[in-house]
């Protein structure tokens, strides 16, 4: 709250901005990076899976990705509903939602104690879960960027965001674009 | 001298099982709760069934161990692994029913913590395609339920301040 709060209340929202101190959202959907959209339908099923979503193109020179495509697929599928081109197939939907494999599902307890731990003044404990967070699940960024925030990186992880980056190929393939249909074009073929 | 060993010894046993006894912190649900272990096993957590219920808001009853609608059976054969009885009072294994339930935990033994997360049942809900549903507070700590949103297009994004 104290470190998100200040963006919302510039940023003057017309929708709900909630506060998810327990990074509830990302644990019910798989998430692992930011931002992440996810789109929902009237009868509260998804249709559109976990993927990278910027609304504007104020991280373009990092990431490479102009946002105009995805904008463009959201608004098509808010005026054509189901017909929408952008809307996925039930079995890709399935493919991209779904994780069962252990590790990552141990992951997330060992990030939630490690969090448990630091909102408890415990950072020093803390550490280790947070290390075995991003070794169990080391595609899940979300427990590097948090747990990074929370300490010196380079004293306690060996290591920055930045280098991490750099490590997987660079900021330009740090996101994976979204999977839609004719983005070049921000129009489905 | 082999009574003062003895002796020696016991202290220590008793001291060991103290130590294993100690108060002991449950995060399940994301809640924390300090609960008495009913039995000392630092592999194991067993607890009594009220701290059970407590921190876990779980019941032991005839059909299995429940929660408001939700039951989950014990398989009979192997009723010993989950429900035992300890200094008079019944007693359950959390961490065995953990298993059961395809639940993943994390122990620090020495914070004295046990962390439980999300149960198999609740991570189904992406398979069946349906949003998993949650409850958040706005700014000014007003509650949003995202199933209270059903009727209209809803754009889920996530973003943070790190």
């Amino acid at each position: 709250m104290r470190d998100a709060g200040p963006w919302i209340t510039a940023a003057h929202p017309t929708f709900a901005a909630l506060i998810d101190e327990k990074h509830l959202v990302s644990k019910l959907y798989n998430m692992v990076n930011v931002p992440t959209g996810v789109w929902i339908d009237e009868q509260g099923y998804i249709v559109r899976p976990n993927e990278v979503a910027f609304v504007d193109d104020r991280f373009k020179n990092f990431t490479g990705l102009d946002s105009a495509p995805y904008l463009n697929a959201l608004k098509d599928w808010v005026e054509e509903g189901p017909k929408s081109a952008y809307v996925m197939p039930a079995d890709k939907l399935q493919q991209k939602l779904t994780v069962s494999a252990p590790d990552s599902i141990l992951a997330s307890a060992e990030f939630g104690l490690g969090e448990y731990l630091y909102k408890s003044g415990r950072l020093a404990e803390a550490i280790p879960h947070f290390k075995q967070a991003q070794k169990l699940n080391p595609k899940d960024w979300n427990y590097k960027r948090q747990a990074y925030a929370l300490s010196d990186a380079k004293r306690d992880y060996g290591t920055s965001f930045a280098e991490e980056v750099e490590k997987n190929g660079g900021s330009k393939v740090y996101y994976t674009p979204p999977d839609l249909p004719g983005a070049s074009s921000g129009k489905p073929k | 001298m082999t009574l003062r060993i003895a002796l020696f010894l016991l202290v220590v046993t008793a001291f060991v099982s103290a130590q294993n006894l100690r108060s002991t912190t449950v995060i399940y649900d994301d809640i924390a709760t300090a609960v008495e272990p009913a039995r000392p096993d630092a592999s194991q957590l067993w607890t009594t069934t009220s701290d059970l219920k407590r921190a876990t808001g779980f019941e032991v009853k005839p059909q299995g161990v429940c929660r408001d609608e939700l039951c989950f059976p014990l398989p009979k054969v192997r009723r010993k692994e989950f429900i035992g009885r300890d200094a008079g009072k019944q007693s359950f294994n959390l961490t065995a029913f953990a298993q059961l339930v395809h639940q993943p935990v994390v122990h620090d033994e020495g914070a004295g913590i046990w962390y439980f997360g999300l149960r198999a049942d609740q991570r189904q809900g992406l398979a069946s395609l349906r949003a998993p549903d949650f409850t958040l507070p706005d700014m000014e700590g007003k509650m949003h339920r995202l199933s209270g949103l059903r009727g209209k297009k809803v754009f889920l994004i996530t973003w943070a301040s790190w």
